[in-house]
């Protein structure tokens, strides 16, 4: 054994090999899915290249109307591959179903004819490839309006670059920051999924009903997790909760040595702030850790991964979720019921039997928006004016605006306008989600 | 001669005073969380039990080190091959269901990676044999980013789900000693990694195989003169590395949820433990696994971040700049 440690020892290349690995690890600290990936980009790529050709195709043998004018342009860029895939897998078919919809083009208040085209791409849950897409989209494919991001860090590296073009920008993610900085509205961006204060402020709610004042909060390290934690924090000190331990994870982790922390710290209730994968594998681990405590969920787990990842696990949590979920209890009177149910039923038949989740919701609602704002547009305008016209009519013309999200009113000084009341409170039973109003608290 | 002595009782102090740094260090964070006895003790379990883990990959890349002189960073695909393959067997219908199905998956995905881990020998090392070491190692990683890339397309990029072996499903039963949480699959990784440590260490000290590597790892040309040939015994020592990797791949499937790209954090984490040993040495790399499972959960542990992978890489610094002090001795 002497013999061939010196063996090895002698040889140079030995520190040569560490070198690579070195390397090895810069790749993978800049993403785990890095190295695997790039085979798909292409193909995705080349795939909506595809697609992009059929739905002009399709446009062009519809029967043309009388005067055809400018083609639209709509971009959108969702996380179908990745850690985010469990939420833009869903909003990637609702923007496929739409431009199928939409094949027929739109005619403006003049009657003028357009065609309208959604260009789908994927950013793999990765920021800069988000980035970069926007960049393209809006320089390249000159697209009229953004429909983008599914993960609130993506949609934060996305906005600057559509405030800067100008063109408005529609996020499928939730943070607030995505929409305000500093206080002040962000003229060019907009967003459907309802606040993680939304969440916040039903957690806190249920938190009480529970007499429960001490919480432990488990968050993902990244710009979603860190607003839940924030938005928790506002919301739980004026309701009486203390936030005894807060401990962060990565999305995609499987072991949890926070939960030693957790359970040291005597907290009487768990609340998650994450989307799945990780809010799964963290209810487990909470489970196994913390086994006769309530578990709370945000809404960033309202999606059929949540459960089918840990069906055990998560059976019996509560957490607040938009009302797509449960939308065949609410009372006809409801003025959301109607576009619910035709979302579920159209998104059903496209995708063959796909579950519902709210996020493919919030694509809806944002995809609707720039429809409706393309078809408010007269022609002549050049894509400046049209962008900038897209926005006028998105934050003066969406108010009392039933969609799948909540009842929108948007405003100059609020881009997403909803209230907490736009969320409903579900629990998971018997691998579903059902209604769980205060009434039953 | 006294120079020397003093020379090695400073670095021993040295090494001595970073140990109590670090176990300081815990030792106040944890106590800012009101860590006892039991917190500590649930953070070393679950520490050794993924150090177990990095131990199966580690006596993986010892096999092929001490046999070939190549690291190969291949290794963590056939941690990824043997979980996945056991997944796609046991939810075909005709590996059974229940216990059985799992047994008989499990075994079908270790003989699986077996064979590929010998083709690969064969097609990508054997064709280069006399080439400079460090293309060797490069062929290796082109080797991983292609069974990564195999591994995406045919699985697709959602994680998946195997059960525990102790239920059959897909919860695990735990014990609960002294407040502590030890899963049922914790004692299996354990279990296993002692089984192969003891069955590798017998396999090479009392089989004439086993004999023909280890003289392969001593000195390659006189062992040729004896009539070894360390071509075929290079193809043996990928094979053996493979399916160790397998087996650590499906012990710890149930306890994660395997996906294509699980192999490049594992197969370097099995590496830094590897080389904490110097990469020749089977107990060695054993208590690296062990050492580097510990120091990662305990430092996650109490410091309330995620950053698990953070500490294991500063681990494998430490160790590089160790190996390069020592390569400095020597020359």
């Amino acid at each position: 054994m002497k013999e061939a440690k010196r063996q090895a020892k002698g040889h140079r290349w030995w520190r040569l090999g560490l070198l690579t690995v070195v390397m090895l690890l810069v790749v993978a600290a800049c993403g785990d899915d890095d190295a695997g990936t790039t085979t798909t980009a292409a193909e995705e790529t080349t795939t909506t290249a595809a697609e992009e050709t059929t739905t002009t195709a399709a446009s062009a043998t519809t029967e043309a109307p009388p005067v055809e004018g400018t083609a639209y342009k709509i971009g959108f860029v969702a996380s179908e591959t990745g850690p985010g895939s469990g939420l833009g897998v869903p909003e990637a078919n609702t923007a496929r179903m739409l431009a199928e919809q939409w094949a027929g083009g739109v005619t403006g208040p003049d009657g003028v004819h357009h065609s309208v085209e959604v260009i789908i791409l994927d950013d793999e849950s990765n920021a800069d490839n988000g980035a970069a897409l926007v960049t393209r989209l809006i320089e390249e494919d000159q697209v009229d309006v953004l429909v983008a991001g599914t993960l609130s860090g993506n949609a934060l590296a996305m906005a600057p670059i559509a405030e800067e073009a100008m063109i408005a920008m529609i996020s499928m993610a939730s943070s607030r920051g995505i929409i305000e900085s500093e206080g002040q509205t962000r003229p060019w961006l907009f967003k459907t999924p309802q606040d993680n204060q939304h969440s916040a402020a039903w957690q806190a709610e249920y938190l009480n009903s529970l007499g429960v004042t001490s919480v432990c909060y488990l968050y993902e390290n990244g710009a979603y997790g860190q607003d839940t934690l924030n938005s928790a924090k506002q919301f739980f000190e004026p309701a009486g909760i203390t936030i005894a331990f807060e401990g962060s994870f990565e999305r995609t982790d499987t072991e949890f040595p926070i939960m030693t922390g957790a359970q040291a710290s005597g907290c009487g209730a768990v609340v998650v702030g994450s989307i799945p994968p990780g809010s799964s594998s963290v209810t487990q681990a909470a489970r196994e850790f913390l086994p006769d405590l309530p578990i709370i969920g945000g809404h960033g787990s309202c999606n059929s991964q949540y459960i089918s990842l840990a069906p055990d696990a998560v059976e019996g949590t509560v957490l607040p979720c938009g009302k797509l979920l449960f939308a065949d209890t609410l009372p006809d009177s409801d003025p959301q019921k109607a576009n619910l149910l035709q979302y579920i039923a159209d998104y059903t038949a496209f995708t063959g039997g796909e579950p519902i989740s709210t996020f493919g919701g919030h694509a809806w609602d944002a995809l609707m928006w720039a429809g409706e704002a393309l078809s408010s547009l007269e022609e002549n305008a050049d894509l400046d004016a049209r962008r900038a016209a897209i926005r006028d009519y998105v934050e003066t013309e969406i108010t009392d605006w039933p969609g799948t999200g909540g009842v929108f009113n948007i405003s100059a000084d609020d881009h997403l306008g909803l209230d907490y009341t736009g969320l409903g409170f579900v629990k998971v039973q018997d691998g579903g989600y059902i209604n769980f109003p205060s009434s039953d608290w | 001669m006294l120079a020397l002595i003093e020379k090695r009782t400073s670095r021993l102090a040295l090494k001595a005073a970073g140990v109590l740094l670090v176990v300081a260090v815990i030792w106040l964070l944890g106590s800012r969380q009101n860590f006892g006895l039991q917190q500590y003790g649930q953070l070393v379990v679950a520490g050794i039990g993924t150090g177990a883990v990095y131990a199966l990959v580690a006596l993986g890349f010892v096999m092929v080190f001490t046999v070939t002189g190549i690291i190969n960073f291949a290794q963590g695909a056939f941690v990824m091959l043997g979980a996945l393959f056991t997944v796609t067997l046991y939810e075909t219908p005709f590996t059974g269901e229940g216990r059985t199905g799992l047994i008989i998956s499990a075994l079908l995905a270790v003989v699986l990676t077996t064979v590929i881990g010998v083709v690969v020998e064969r097609l990508t090392i054997l064709p280069a044999r006399n080439a400079d070491p460090l293309t060797l190692i490069i062929i290796t990683v082109g080797v991983y980013i292609a069974i990564q890339g195999l591994a995406l397309i045919y699985w697709g990029h959602a994680g998946r789900t195997l059960p525990s072996f102790t239920t059959a499903t897909g919860s695990d039963s735990i014990f609960r000693p002294w407040g502590l949480v030890i899963k049922a699959q914790t004692l299996w990784v354990l279990a296993t990694m002692v089984l192969a440590f003891a069955v590798l260490s017998l396999f090479l000290d009392k089989t004439m195989l086993g004999k023909a590597l280890r003289a392969c790892s001593v000195n390659r040309d006189a062992s040729r003169l004896m009539g070894i040939n360390p071509s075929r015994m290079s193809a043996i020592a990928f094979g053996i590395a493979a399916a160790l990797g397998a087996v650590a791949g499906i012990v710890l499937a149930p306890l994660t949820k395997p996906v294509y790209d699980m192999g490049l954090t594992i197969g370097l984490k099995g590496f830094v433990a590897a080389a904490m040993g110097g990469l020749i040495s089977l107990p060695a790399a054993v208590g690296g696994g062990l050492l580097l499972g510990l120091v990662e959960n305990l430092a996650a542990g109490v410091t309330k971040a995620g950053l698990r992978d953070v500490f294991a890489f500063i681990v494998l610094i430490a160790v590089l700049l160790r190996g390069r002090s020592r390569a400095g001795r020597f020359q």
